[in-house]
């Protein structure tokens, strides 16, 4: 498709969006993933249908190996379902071609990873400005939106920092900055308090209310009970061999 | 936010994106730089060096007549009688524009350990000595005989225009020559060991006896004419030899093409393995670029983003190692004079003195080298990432 085709179908999708404002954001229907393991078949999610509305904290509680960071990864777009459909924003995100998926991916859904996974041979703020790349990189709008992210979440004075010299929770903070920076209506979190001590994981729970509070639909993946347990969480749903329990 | 953009602004801020990746596998990277450079620098030498020799010949052959004629004995040349021109080559002979004896020969001199090639300057080699030092030959001999020499030979001589020269002849008598003019050819290569004197000089240093030439040249009309001119000189001189231009031009081209080839054909090895090497190393995605392409695609890059920025990232490797290894081939060719590698395309004729060899480059082989070897490799290193880059972000990061 050419560049104005896709601009046309932003365009259409972004109407497609503020309509499906009063619907939930985040819609799975009987959705199945299999996949092979050293020649193994899989059963990692199991028929699971899910809603999550714009606004609300649900929290995917489960111990290791009960397909809560699969799950993750269907209902954000990462991962395409063997069976079932995952709408995103209004729209089926199994049906797409590959590049209209990663463009509505960028355009709604924020992803932090279990690992953190910024670049380590870049800066902080390279890293945060990552995902505008494909849209022609950074422009001054651009730039003094992810210092102002930064600057929120206790990391302005780092960054020019190589991610190598930063902490874990500061690591945290910023690949939540950079999950933010495109302003996605869906934030999905893998375990976003496995790698932090007790003080960061409050700062890092009080960031994730914050940007609840702000509209967007927040899906965190997780076997912290410190974070299951949080007032501030609106719905935990227990994921247990691949199903919701 | 503003969705897709015009392609430049995407193109540039993903090879910002590649820089900094450079940068980051700094050592890989300047690994792969280096390899390319030494593999496109020695065929580059091989082909600088043969097609710089390849013009040296043809500007040796204009110089050449079209015909020359040598009186063989035991299978060798030897001296000819100049009053026998008229009879070989009649000056109403078909064809003929005009002949001419020539005198000239070789002169060992010990103390510099080389051979000159001594030219007497008779009524047909006055245009071409007025052609090495642009101007008239000295019109009267003075006290002392005049000699003109080539820079080459003048500073392995230690000599400067007015200057005075003292070499033994090939009688090993000591005679005295006046450097009248120091000529600087754009081809080194035919006037390297070349000392033009007038032609009594000539036959004075080479013991050549009065009436006794080297041998007959001939100029043509038609150059195409040359094996009919050349068969009627072989009836009217049985024991001559007929040396045609044009033939002496396909010798040179086959010696030079096959020893180029040859050489060229030995160093497909060496690319091969750097292209092993390549393979090996770019295929085999580590883990935390495999991780890394996975986040992009989580972060929203497209695959064509990804491939793009791979593109650009090999694409800079592979144009600098492949141009840094033409000018290392530049240097090493015209400002070392190739050593090593010189030797095996001159083959057993070893030039004294020093050949200094004149800049030809052919652009067209230039940029298909380049081109060789720069496409092969993008296409190395861009192909496992356009397949990391079609899997699942969540597969691509595992």
């Amino acid at each position: 498709m050419s560049e104005a085709a896709d601009e046309a179908a932003g365009a259409e999708e972004a109407a497609a969006g503020e309509m499906a404002a009063e619907e939930p954001v985040v819609v799975a229907e009987e959705v199945v993933k299999r996949y092979f393991d050293g020649g193994r078949r899989v059963l990692a999610i199991d028929g699971v249908s899910l809603e999550v509305a714009a606004g609300e904290l649900v929290v995917l509680m489960g111990p290791s190996g009960s397909g809560k960071t699969t799950l993750l990864g269907l209902l954000g777009g990462l991962i395409t379902p063997t069976k079932g459909d995952v709408k995103v924003a209004g729209r089926s995100v199994v049906h797409m071609r590959d590049h209209h998926r990663t463009a509505w991916r960028r355009r709604h859904v924020g992803v932090v990873f279990q690992e953190l996974m910024l670049v380590p041979g870049m800066s902080l703020l390279e890293n945060v400005l990552l995902p505008l790349a494909p849209l022609g990189g950074a422009g001054k709008d651009e730039v003094a939106r992810a210092e102002a992210l930064l600057a929120r979440f206790g990391l302005g004075d780092e960054r020019d920092a190589r991610v190598r010299r930063l902490s874990g929770g500061e690591r945290q903070r910023g690949a939540l900055a950079r999950a933010l920076v495109l302003e996605p209506n869906v934030l999905l979190l893998d375990e976003p308090t496995a790698h932090v001590d007790a003080e960061n994981a409050e700062a890092m729970l009080e960031l994730i209310a914050e940007e609840t509070a702000r509209g967007r639909a927040v899906i965190a993946s997780t076997h912290d009970p410190r974070l299951a347990e949080d007032a501030r969480v609106s719905r935990v749903v227990r994921v247990e061999a691949g199903k919701l329990a | 936010m503003s969705e897709p953009v015009g392609g430049w602004r995407r193109q540039r801020a993903l090879l910002d994106y590649a820089l900094g990746s450079l940068r980051r596998r700094g050592r890989r990277n300047g690994a792969m730089v280096v390899a390319l450079m030494v593999v496109v620098g020695v065929y580059a030498s091989v082909l600088f060096l043969s097609e710089s020799l390849r013009h040296e010949w043809e500007q040796t052959l204009e110089a050449t007549p079209d015909l020359v004629v040598q009186r063989m004995v035991a299978g060798r040349p030897t001296t000819i009688e100049a009053g026998a021109l008229e009879a070989v080559v009649p000056t109403d002979a078909p064809g003929v524009r005009r002949a001419w004896a020539r005198t000239w020969g070789y002169l060992f001199v010990e103390a510099i350990g080389a051979n000159l090639t001594v030219i007497g300057a008779g009524p047909g080699e006055r245009a071409f000595a007025r052609s090495l030092v642009g101007e008239p030959l000295p019109a009267e001999e003075g006290e002392v005989p005049f000699c003109l020499v080539g820079d080459a030979l003048a500073e392995r001589l230690a000599v400067r225009p007015g200057d005075r020269l003292a070499i033994p002849d090939a009688r090993q008598e000591t005679r005295v020559l006046e450097v009248a003019g120091v000529f600087d050819a754009a081809s080194a290569l035919h006037v390297a060991d070349v000392m033009v004197v007038r032609e009594a000089t000539a036959r004075e240093l080479l013991a050549l006896p009065a009436g006794q030439a080297t041998d007959l040249a001939v100029e043509l009309a038609r150059p195409e004419e040359a094996p009919v001119v050349a068969a009627g000189i072989r009836e009217r001189m049985p024991d001559a030899r007929v040396i045609d231009r044009r033939a002496l031009v396909r010798t040179y081209e086959l010696t030079f093409d096959g020893r180029s080839g040859l050489l060229g054909a030995l160093l497909v090895p060496c690319l091969a393995a750097l292209f092993l090497l390549a393979w090996d190393r770019l295929t085999g995605l580590g883990d935390a670029e495999r991780r890394e392409i996975g986040v992009l695609k989580a972060i929203g890059w497209e695959t064509r983003d990804v491939i793009a920025a791979r593109l650009w990232e090999s694409a800079l490797v592979a144009i600098a190692g492949a141009w840094l290894g033409v000018l290392l081939a530049y240097g090493y060719v015209f400002g070392l004079g190739a050593p090593g590698l010189a030797g095996a395309l001159f083959g057993w004729s070893a030039l004294h003195p020093e050949l200094a060899l004149t800049p030809v480059i052919d652009a067209t082989q230039a940029w298909t080298l380049v081109g060789l070897v720069v496409l092969p490799f993008v296409g190395v290193a861009v192909v496992p990432a356009w397949r990391a880059a079609t899997l699942d972000p969540d597969e691509a990061m595992r």
